[in-house]
């Protein structure tokens, strides 16, 4: 009897031993998440893997298209409406919902697309800002999500060893089109880092107005600045509406 | 037959020995898993910048650039309430500066390395990739890798899948719920899985403790070793123990300390050989002569050099902005070279810009499509460059 307990330990250490170092091998990716999982699962999931991710308030770039305003949910509402592109601080992991008015060709309607950050950028020290995540909600899946359709929009850090060789310009970020039996989170996941998922369609606001669920608990929010750019000087100095911020 | 061994008595086929063994190199295993690894320093190890550079120039120091010049933008940017005060960097990670995905790289020689063919034909150039080459007065062609320069300049793309959503409705009433099986009993025995027995004890065991103590008294000498505090080895008895070890000065060991003292001054005598010439004290005395002397004049090995220095005008550039850079060249040798050769393979998300391209000597400048659908530049220095002599090239590229 102790010479198979001990057999049996030795063959119990050495599976542990030999299992250990391949789950420490794991590559850095997502391919066991489906895109299609509800909002806030991928970031939490993400949170659990590790690293300087809870607490960090990611900064992230919404644009938006001409004319149409961009309102923040905080304390249980919607706040001001501005003008895009709105520059925030976000938490990695809970789900931000956003409303979108005042969209071109679509006066009087809304959207509520919703923004879930996964990862974060490592810009140096004091350009954290200058280097936000650009999410961006373009005419063409405002109105999709209008028509109803739900769009999801995985945005990654492109791996500069396989990057499009093309510009990045004025026509705003460079995206592929996943087909209906493909997940998108999987396709960003081989060209790149996979750090956001914009949603847009499907869920409206009840009547009397917004429920903490369809906000989805109002996570907190940080107002930053955007830098202005040595290159590309803005015309507008930051609003003060800016500075006062939603420090939490 | 012979008696087997105690060692063998269990029949096994393994000796006992091999089971400590594979638990030995079981659990290195698991530890060398959970073993921390040695934290790379933050952007500030990187290579430093060389002192022939001018101070504003970048070379991939991240930290000393950022501690030295102004960040724009650092007036209007407010402080994350979460920032970290240094880059985090994953423990273990060799890559500097971390994570690579959001930096752009440009210079150095990747693996392979670059060679250039009897034909001038470059072979392994990849992208990033920067070099120059040049031919010695012994007929080589020598490559030498600039540095490496990183930008952050982090570039977002997107994945976008559009999902078309129905309304479905549909009823399904209940037609009826047919169940004709019933429990007819449940019976359910138990065993206790647990009893509970009282023991009484056998006996009292107790324990008593010692009403006598018994002492040995000695024969009333006592002996005590001394020893100095400040020295290594202890005092041998010919040393006069008692003065030296205990501060005490017996009359019985007056002569050994005499004797002792007379031999010290026998050691420490200040007379030495002194040698006086033409009543001039001499410092230096050779006990030999020679008939002849011989002069030697050796010359330097032949060293053919260059070093080639790259550097870039801001460590961080967003997509559309205009990295300068710039590359210097030196014969840092001793001995003439020609041929000079300043090869830089731009990197995807480099576009040169036309008609930027400058150079303080003499050379003639060409551009070819690479495969990552860029440019390679190629200045080829027309005048052999002597020991010390050098020049600058300078460009401009189009970050995408």
């Amino acid at each position: 009897m102790p010479r198979v307990v001990g057999k049996t330990a030795m063959v119990v250490l050495l599976c542990l031993g030999l299992g250990t170092p391949a789950a420490a091998q794991q590559p850095p990716v997502h391919y066991w998440h489906q895109g299609a999982m509800p909002p806030g699962a991928i970031g939490s999931l993400q949170l659990q893997r590790g690293g300087p991710l809870p607490g960090y308030f990611q900064p992230v770039k919404i644009k938006a298209p001409d004319g149409a305003l961009i309102s923040l949910a905080e304390a249980g509402t919607f706040g001001p409406a501005q003008q895009g592109p709105v520059t925030v601080g976000m938490l990695i992991g809970p789900v931000y919902r956003i409303r979108v008015t005042n969209i071109p060709s679509e006066y009087g309607r809304e959207v509520f697309p919703t923004v879930e950050v996964i990862n974060r950028l490592y810009a140096p020290p004091g350009t954290e800002t200058r280097f936000p995540i650009e999410v961006e909600l373009t005419l063409e899946e405002l109105q999709l999500a209008l028509s109803g359709k739900f769009v999801t929009r995985v945005i990654y850090l492109e791996d500069p060893q396989r990057a499009l060789p093309i510009r990045q310009g004025a026509q705003g970020t460079n995206w592929f089109e996943a087909g209906p039996n493909h997940d998108p989170l999987a396709i960003a996941d081989q060209l790149g880092r996979p750090v956001a998922i914009l949603r847009l369609g499907g869920r409206l606001p009840d009547a009397e107005g917004p429920s903490i669920d369809f906000l989805y608990g109002c996570p907190p929010v940080v107002a930053v600045a955007a830098p202005q750019s040595p290159q590309e000087p803005s015309a507008a100095e930051p609003t003060q509406a800016s500075r006062s911020g939603l420090w939490r | 037959m012979n008696p087997r061994p105690a060692s063998d008595s269990t029949h096994s086929p393994w000796p006992r020995w091999w089971r400590f063994v594979v638990v030995a190199i079981g659990t290195l295993i698991l530890c060398s898993c959970r073993a921390g690894h040695p934290v790379a320093g933050p952007y500030g190890h990187g290579p430093a910048p060389s002192p022939a550079l001018p101070q504003q120039a970048y070379t991939g120091d991240a930290a000393a650039y950022l501690a030295e010049a102004d960040c724009p933008g650092d007036d209007a940017a407010i402080p994350l309430p979460s920032a970290h005060v240094a880059p985090w960097t994953p423990p273990g990670a060799r890559a500097q500066p971390w994570p690579p995905d959001e930096y752009l790289f440009d210079g150095g020689d990747q693996a392979p390395a670059t060679r250039i063919a009897a034909d001038w034909e470059v072979h392994g150039l990849n992208a990033e990739d920067t070099v120059g080459h040049f031919d010695t007065l012994d007929g080589r062609t020598v490559v030498v890798p600039s540095n490496r320069v990183s930008i952050y300049s982090p570039r977002f793309g997107a994945v976008r899948q559009v999902v078309s959503l129905r309304e479905n409705e549909q009823w399904d009433p209940w037609v009826g719920i047919h169940q004709p099986l019933q429990p007819a009993g449940h019976a359910d025995v138990q065993i206790a899985a647990s009893s509970k027995q009282q023991y009484q004890p056998e006996g009292h065991v107790g324990r008593s403790l010692a009403s006598i103590y018994q002492t040995k008294q000695g024969d009333g000498a006592v002996s005590n070793a001394y020893r100095l505090e400040s020295t290594r080895r202890r005092i041998l008895p010919g040393e006069a123990p008692a003065v030296l070890g205990q501060n005490t000065l017996e009359a019985a060991e007056t002569a050994w300390l005499a004797d002792g003292v007379e031999a010290a001054l026998a050691w420490s005598r200040p007379e030495g050989l002194q040698i006086i010439l033409d009543r001039t004290r001499a410092t230096v005395e050779t006990s030999d002569q020679k008939v002849e002397t011989i002069f030697t004049v050796k010359e330097p090995e032949a060293r053919p050099r260059l070093r080639v220095i790259k550097t870039a005008s801001t460590p961080y550039a967003a997509p559309g902005e205009t990295v300068d850079f710039t590359i210097r060249f030196d014969n840092v040798g001793n001995q003439p070279i020609g041929n000079v050769t300043i090869l830089d393979n731009l990197t995807t998300r480099l576009e040169y810009v036309p008609d930027s391209a400058q150079c303080t000597v003499a050379a003639d400048f060409f551009t070819e499509p690479n495969q990552a659908e860029s440019l390679v530049l190629r200045w080829e220095v027309t005048e052999p460059l002597e020991p010390g002599q050098g020049g600058v090239v300078q460009f401009q590229c189009r970050v995408r």
